[in-house]
């Protein structure tokens, strides 16, 4: 069989994905980029007309989308400094019940079960937990003994409906980075503890000295993808607006470019929205992987 | 053992929400929000599984809607893997002109969240006149990069001489690959599958924006309608949140190990 043959062969195999990538990923992205010069309502017939950066100045001047940004800001940061920090600490130890491995699988399922949850679903459950009859203020106005009930307005208060949205994807998550920091947790070879144990070290500085740089290669990992995952969030939000939250609060740019769309049928702002997204991300992306590959430590 | 306490205190926690969504699915509608909230019903309310899928509008879409998801989420699965493992292999084992710059433009559109192209996806099946269907719901989201990548990775671990031995016996391309590529990396296959199985159901926001028809709703979409009718019952929407989580738990429990394993460093997507 000869090799201009078998070249032929390669092709075939690639051919449909790349047909995919063009048709679905590459010509939509080009589109948005496109769409985003151009004044165009969804609904109407008539031509697009090219108008310059005037999608952009319209929404980097306009209330409504600094909101989005600053709503998915305050999400990203309160869902990802919890979820990468409290499931390294609970991975830890699951880790260090080294010798109970049924015990280890049983924690790790348990915790793993809310991603199985799909977002409508988490929504839907926490909005009656979020309810003012519902479980979590019966739970606070227990915990802090409050002679008359008070109700804490989960879902009415812009501030309590960022906190509730929070809650509720720290809730499906963090047992999902559990998981991945327990992979990564468990391939770090047990003499570098021994050795150290003999050597007195204590177990805070086994952790910052052991655990941490060697776990480091996975630590980049959950943060890219956990920041990154917080930024695109939309069921959660989409959920709670529609049972009435207030929008401002919970209104994060992919809702944003939901309702610009296909409620204001305004195609121009709403791709100028996705391109403003998508550099956010990949800005992010390509700092995030240059600041943590300098600092990448081995031992080997 | 105070770390065992952490543990353990931190189970219950997750726990409770799920626990509130089984029981509340079996009180009676006007216990769900009784106070102090009892973790072992008065009495069992059946009824609500039965209001569930009626729905409110006693058209039962929800056997329908269940259908669309299960088809939808098992086409995505097979499709995204036939076509991922398929690109895997022509991109390790063949040498052919701008093999490198394929890859290297199908990586790219990692970096391309969906959210951002989400819109001129739509207009695009509006084009192509398959907004609406089952095409429409399945075509613009049955691949991605990161499945060629991991594939790729997969198949590159298969040895050269399995395929040129093969290759030598007159097997043909197409028979090497689904009879030896495929099985060498089963595992990697069936980890892929359910990740992207999982995924498919969870999605709300592409058959959000690309179905208006009850027929072809899935059904985070039925979920969606039946909360927004305001005279829901909130233990049949409970009911309804169980029926909708176990095909998940069945996928969950049988295939346990390819969720919580060790080795499973796997993208997600939100």
């Amino acid at each position: 069989m000869g090799i201009r043959r078998r070249q032929y062969w390669g092709w075939i195999f690639v051919l449909p994905a790349v047909l995919f990538f063009a048709l679905f990923s590459y010509f939509p992205m080009i589109s948005s980029f496109v769409a985003s010069f151009h004044a165009k309502d969804i609904l109407s017939l008539k031509a697009p007309k090219f108008i310059g950066l005037q999608n952009y100045i319209y929404i980097f001047t306009s209330q409504d989308f600094l909101n989005s940004i600053k709503a998915t800001l305050i999400f990203a940061v309160g869902c990802f400094i919890p979820l990468v920090s409290v499931s390294l600490v609970i991975a830890t130890i699951v880790v260090s019940l080294r010798r109970f491995p049924k015990i280890q699988n049983v924690f790790k399922m348990i915790y793993y079960s809310p991603a199985i949850v799909s977002g409508v679903v988490s929504a839907t459950i926490w909005l009656l937990i979020f309810d003012p009859r519902g479980l979590a203020n019966q739970f606070i106005n227990f915990l802090a003994n409050n002679p008359t009930p008070v109700d804490f307005k989960w879902l009415a208060l812009p501030a309590m409906a960022r906190l509730s949205t929070i809650i509720i994807y720290f809730w499906k998550y963090v047992g999902y980075f559990v998981i991945i920091y327990f992979a990564g947790l468990v391939s770090i070879p047990t003499s570098l503890y021994e050795v150290a144990e003999i050597d007195g070290a204590s177990a805070w500085k086994k952790f910052w000295r052991i655990t941490i740089p060697l776990l480091m290669p996975t630590i980049e990992f959950v943060l890219i993808v956990a920041f990154v995952q917080c930024v695109r969030t939309f069921s959660i939000q989409y959920v709670f607006v529609q049972s009435g939250s207030p929008r401002e609060a919970i209104n994060v740019v992919s809702l944003n470019i939901y309702t610009t769309a296909l409620q204001y049928h305004s195609l121009g702002r709403a791709t100028a929205m996705s391109v403003s997204l998508f550099c956010f991300i990949l800005i992010f992306t390509v700092v995030q992987l240059r600041i943590y590959r300098s600092e990448r430590v081995s031992y080997v | 053992m105070v770390t065992v306490a952490v543990l353990i205190l931190f189970a219950v926690a997750i726990l409770v929400p799920i626990a509130f969504m089984l029981i509340s699915s079996v009180k009676h509608p006007l216990d769900v929000f009784e106070f102090p909230f009892r973790w072992i019903p008065r009495r069992l309310h059946f009824y609500n599984y039965l209001q569930a899928v009626a729905g409110n509008d006693q058209k039962y879409y929800f056997f329908r809607n269940t259908f669309n998801s299960l088809f939808m989420a098992g086409s995505i699965m097979c499709l995204n893997v036939l076509m991922a493992s398929a690109a895997g292999y022509g991109l390790t084992k063949f040498r052919f002109k701008g093999r490198q710059v394929v890859f290297v433009l199908i990586l790219t559109t990692m970096m391309i969240p969906f959210e951002t192209i989400m819109i001129p996806l739509l207009m695009l099946t509006i084009r192509l006149r398959i907004q609406d269907t089952y095409m429409g719901l399945i075509f613009p989201i049955m691949l991605t990069a990161f499945a060629v990548f991991l594939m790729r990775q997969s198949i590159l671990t298969v040895p050269d001489d399995y395929i040129d031995s093969a290759r030598i016996d007159g097997a043909g391309e197409l028979r090497i690959f689904f009879r030896i590529i495929f099985p060498s990396v089963r595992p990697t296959a069936v980890t892929l599958a359910i990740l992207v199985f999982r995924e498919a159901w969870d999605n709300l926001i592409w058959p959000l924006i690309v179905v208006q028809s009850e027929k072809y709703k899935t059904l985070p979409l039925y979920i969606i309608r039946f909360l927004d009718e305001k005279y829901t019952n909130e233990a049949a929407l409970m009911a309804v949140a169980v029926l909708a989580t176990i095909p998940m738990f069945v996928l969950f429990f049988t295939f346990s190990r390819y969720f919580i394993g060790e080795g499973i460093l796997t993208g997600a997507k939100g």
